[in-house]
């Protein structure tokens, strides 16, 4: 039983991380990532 | 680029990952992408906070589930639907081959609580162990275990794999064992 749910379980999640990313995804780390730049902000966080 | 060996440059490839727990968190397309929206500009803004070295999609889902808990537990309180309406769509009998309608469970999984999803999401689809599944969700390990055997028991009610005889592990002591308490 626990395997059948599990079997299920892995085949509806798989479905869902097979599908594509939406661009608007795509755009939103391009845009933070150029606000970054603009604000001269450090690369890769800071080192506190 | 310069910014090349950014790690925050490997947020994209948790995206697929995120939106799927997302959804299995919202029960709904849109509702889900604006999670995960969310979730990428919190996981941006503080990615300073992140430790590197350790686990990108565990620290991703975290703020997830957190922006979907203060975005939407007003809302679900209106929403949820207990015991479900959507109950009466599932089918009366499970196939006799074994093997689950996906749409069967899908509609049986969207009952479970939500805390019963993120468990039984992150330990029995994304594989996270116990342990890393409780820091996800900021509880305690047994917790985690406990949600994810109700989360399989109630599963089991829901698409009556309880009650037939053709299946070798359903009968009432399985099920108490798994939940860790007499099965009523």
């Amino acid at each position: 039983m626990e395997e059948q749910i599990d079997e299920n379980l892995r085949r509806v999640y798989a479905q869902a991380v097979e599908e594509e990313v939406p661009d608007r995804f795509l755009r939103l780390l391009d845009e933070l990532r150029k606000k970054d730049r603009d604000k001269g902000a450090p690369e890769g966080g800071a080192d506190t | 680029m310069s910014t090349a060996s950014d790690p925050r440059d490997e947020i994209v490839a948790h995206l697929p990952a995120m939106r799927a727990f997302a959804l299995s968190l919202t029960r709904n397309p849109a509702t889900a992408d604006d999670v995960v929206q969310d979730a990428i500009v919190k996981a941006w803004a503080n990615f300073d906070k992140f430790e590197p070295g350790t686990n990108l999609r565990a620290w991703l889902f975290t703020i997830l589930r957190n922006t979907y808990y203060s975005l939407h537990r007003k809302r679900r309180r209106e929403v949820e639907d207990p015991e479900g309406a959507l109950a009466g769509n599932l089918s009366e009998k499970p196939h006799h081959d074994g093997r689950l309608a996906m749409h069967d469970f899908r509609i049986a999984f969207e009952q479970l609580t939500d805390e019963q999803r993120e468990a039984l999401t992150l330990v029995g689809a994304e594989g996270f162990s116990y342990e890393e599944a409780a820091a996800t969700c900021g509880c305690a390990v047994g917790t985690i275990k406990s949600r994810v055997n109700r989360a399989r028991v109630r599963l089991a009610e829901l698409m009556h794999l309880d009650d037939t005889n053709d299946l070798e592990m359903t009968d009432a002591t399985t099920l108490a064992g798994l939940s860790g308490k007499p099965f009523a």
